[in-house]
């Protein structure tokens, strides 16, 4: 089961469709490791077969590049728009692995996402929780797609 | 008379999205009215005439399967086509929503041409 493939995957189609957006795909990181400095992070929690978070990790300039992008607007500050559009993101990526996990006959339920907006903060999951990240770069900045899981099967 | 629709998602940026979607496909409303979760809709097609639902599934305070039972229940609005658009593609909850009325399903991440393909015969 490759969940790395999969976060690839289900970002780029999300970008590529909605946003008209091809990404620099980096390679995923399993454990520890390849943080970016987030000043805005949306979580979406998973539940049933799978339990955990998605988390989408995004500087400022990325997340206003993103929600501009998304909206065919200019965006100046971290508002109320950024926070619904980033939070859209990581719920079309979730659900996109839902669609993997179920095709791995693993039936997950998705939250609404929840949105952070600061200058120093960090996020954990579950503990014993496999991580698994991938760092994604759009007109030169880098933002983070994280998934923290453990299979309750 | 031109025909009017409702947009029933908890994510502003998704409303506008699908609104720009509707255009791009070409497909023309007289009206485009917005709720962010079930309640809102019902109020919504209380209150106006509405030809077409295209609804989220996963929504706080009354999600998407919530809103089509409840809908099916008042006789003034029960057979306005409820269209969904969600990440939730699975057979159950998909399967679930046309039981409970639903005409059809669109999958979160979309293209204009898909809301053609779909919505299309739907007016």
């Amino acid at each position: 089961m490759d969940v790395g493939q999969a976060i690839i995957e289900g970002t780029e189609e999300v970008f590529s469709t909605m946003l008209m957006v091809e990404l620099e795909t980096g390679k995923p990181i399993e454990g520890e490791g390849g943080e970016v400095e987030s000043n805005l992070t949306s979580m979406l929690g998973l539940g049933k077969d799978i339990k955990g978070m998605l988390a989408v990790h995004c500087p400022a300039s990325v997340a206003k590049d993103i929600t501009g992008t998304f909206l065919g607007m200019e965006v100046t500050e971290l508002d109320d728009d950024v926070k619904d559009a980033i939070g859209e993101i990581a719920n079309m990526v979730a659900g996109s692995l839902k669609i993997f996990f179920q095709e791995h006959d693993l039936s997950i339920e998705l939250a609404i996402p929840t949105t952070i907006v600061g200058k120093s903060f960090h996020t954990a999951g579950m503990s014993g929780a496999t991580r698994v990240a991938v760092p994604f770069t759009m007109n030169g900045a880098t933002f983070l797609v994280e998934l923290k899981y453990v299979d309750a099967t | 008379m031109g025909k009017n629709v409702l947009l029933v998602d908890d994510s502003k940026t998704m409303r506008i999205i699908i609104g720009r979607s509707l255009r791009q496909a070409g497909i023309d409303f007289d009206n485009i009215f917005e709720a962010a979760d079930g309640i809102e809709a019902l109020e919504v097609l209380e209150k106006e005439t509405v030809d077409i639902v295209l609804s989220d599934i996963n929504m706080p305070n009354m999600d998407g399967i919530s809103f089509l039972r409840e809908k099916s229940t008042r006789d003034a609005i029960k057979d306005i086509p409820v269209l969904m658009i969600s990440t939730e593609t699975g057979d159950d909850i998909i399967g679930e929503a046309k039981s409970l009325g639903a005409v059809g399903a669109i999958k979160k991440p979309f293209t204009p041409d898909k809301v053609n393909e779909v919505l299309g015969p739907l007016l």
